[in-house]
């Protein structure tokens, strides 16, 4: 098994700053996206930081077990997860601390997500409503619950999804990375079968692209770098209301990677 | 221009320009202000101006409106005046045209509402207390306290009943799996459980499952009591004391 990963992150044609970013770490086959808030250029920075955090985190402790642990483990998900979520943890009070050392980045903060992979599991920790969906066999799940005013209150069966659809208060979140000193991080597992395809993206995407045609762009891609960049594309054709970030992890063959490789090299020598 | 400003949880959600045409307040999507809550009605109140002063007037609303905590029928307004439908708060504001104060200090702009911002965990917290106690359904649901578990009724698998413990519970012949299938063309990873917030979702893998012989389509959330099927192994799903 072999994931193949493509990632964008656009400003959109709204916004003047782009407060999304990703970091991707190959070798650790660890994917992390984030959106910032804060006004001015502070999302930009709490967003960068809050990656750079989770992905020097998880570097840190595949060289040493003796990494401490930041954030209370749980006992129903794998020492990896566990770490994962630490990550973000740790995220949360640099990002705070940082807030809190300048006044006038006071209040910003970031939704992060983050993928890790090793084998055929997958590990997911997020805060916020950045999103991971998991597409198999045609079907598309959303694998995380938004920690949005909206989606909470559907969830507690106040809203109906129609009416947090055409809601005004999507924007409020009801957590958030830097914005106090501790936070809940929410976690989930999946085994990954060939086939399947897994996107991390920011509330850009989701809330000018549809679900079905999210999961048909995916279905119709060659390759997942051309996935992302004709997602950010559609999202700015709906009217890019916002920055928009996209990471997709497509899970193939071996051999077929070797084979697409080949065909790609085809393609450019012929 | 005066103006009404739709706040909730102190963070302000809209601004609407007062005219010469009354603005609505409700929870239908033609208001001027609509607001989405259950506890708001479709056509709730009105602001308009007569003979020069501003006015509230409640549209027979099944809530109320409040003006300063006080519920009214119809009421003159003044600046300041805070009218309070369900939970959001609409503040009148008729300074808005006075000239900018000439100690040089900027106002400060209204957040607007593509702005994301957060939400104070104890305003969160009070939200959902709130929510409960209008006996509207609570996150926890009964099952919480009950073990999940899967008892086998047909087919060969390593042990003959499960406790689910973890977030993910694999079905399969793979040394990864919780439920562990014997048996020739068995596949690796046939099915998955996840735990999710508010129950157990089952979902495919190389094999479709179904429950009470329907196929899956996605990840479907198990009820007390379903059948699951995956291949030749019959599960029952069961929340036990």
């Amino acid at each position: 098994m072999h994931i193949e990963a493509g990632a964008r992150t656009d400003l959109g044609r709204v916004r003047k700053n782009n407060e999304d970013c990703y970091l991707i770490e190959p070798s650790l086959q660890l994917y992390v996206l984030s959106d910032g808030m804060g006004g001015e250029a502070h999302g930009e920075v709490a967003s960068k930081l809050a990656v750079q955090t989770v992905v020097t985190h998880c570097r840190q402790s595949e060289n040493s077990r003796a990494t401490p642990i930041f954030g209370e483990s749980s006992p129903e998900v794998s020492e990896r997860t566990n770490r994962l979520a630490s990550a973000i943890h740790l995220a949360n009070r640099k990002v705070f601390e940082t807030a809190a050392s300048n006044s006038e980045q006071r209040g910003m903060g970031a939704t992060v997500v983050a993928a890790w992979i090793e084998g055929q599991r997958l590990s997911l920790a997020h805060v916020g409503d950045s999103r991971a969906y998991l597409l198999r066999a045609g079907s598309m799940d959303q694998l995380t619950a938004d920690h949005s005013l909206v989606a909470e209150k559907v969830r507690v069966g106040i809203l109906t999804p129609q009416e947090a659809d055409a809601s005004e208060m999507q924007s409020v979140l009801t957590r958030a990375v830097g914005t106090s000193s501790t936070v809940e991080v929410d976690t989930d597992e999946q085994i990954l079968l060939v086939g399947d395809f897994v996107l991390l993206c920011s509330d850009g995407l989701t809330r000018m692209v549809s679900d079905p045609e999210i999961a048909s762009t995916l279905l119709t891609s060659a390759t997942a770098q051309e996935a992302v960049e004709r997602l950010v594309d559609l999202a700015n054709d709906n009217g890019g209301v916002d920055n928009v970030s996209v990471i997709v992890l497509r899970v193939v063959d071996k051999s077929e990677s070797v084979f697409r490789r080949l065909k790609i090299w085809n393609r450019h020598s012929g | 221009m005066s103006r009404l400003v739709l706040k909730f949880e102190s963070a302000a959600l809209k601004e609407v320009p007062l005219g010469t045409r009354p603005v609505t307040i409700g929870r239908a999507p033609d208001n001027d202000i609509q607001i989405d809550n259950l506890a708001v009605s479709n056509y709730h109140a009105r602001v308009y101006l007569e003979a020069g002063s501003l006015v509230v007037e409640d549209l027979n609303s099944l809530n109320g409106s409040f003006l300063n905590d006080i519920r009214v029928e119809r009421a003159l307004l003044k600046d300041g005046d805070a009218i309070l439908i369900g939970k959001h708060e609409i503040l009148v504001d008729q300074a808005h045209d006075v000239a900018v104060p000439t100690d040089g200090m900027r106002r400060a702009p209204a957040p607007r509402v593509s702005e994301t911002m957060i939400l104070d965990t104890h305003e969160r917290r009070k939200l959902f207390e709130a929510a409960a106690a209008a006996g509207e359904r609570s996150q926890i649901s009964p099952e919480r306290s009950r073990v999940p578990t899967l008892t086998v009724l047909k087919g060969r698998t390593d042990q003959k009943e499960y406790r689910i413990a973890g977030k993910l519970t694999v079905i399969g012949h793979s040394k990864m799996a919780t439920v562990r299938l014997r048996g020739w063309f068995t596949p690796e990873i046939a099915a998955q459980i996840n735990k999710h917030e508010d129950g157990y979702y089952l979902g495919r893998g190389n094999q479709v499952p179904k429950i009470n012989g329907i196929s899956i389509q996605g990840l479907t959330k198990l009820k007390d009591g379903d059948l699951i099927e995956v291949g030749r192994v019959r599960l029952n799903f069961l929340y036990r004391d």
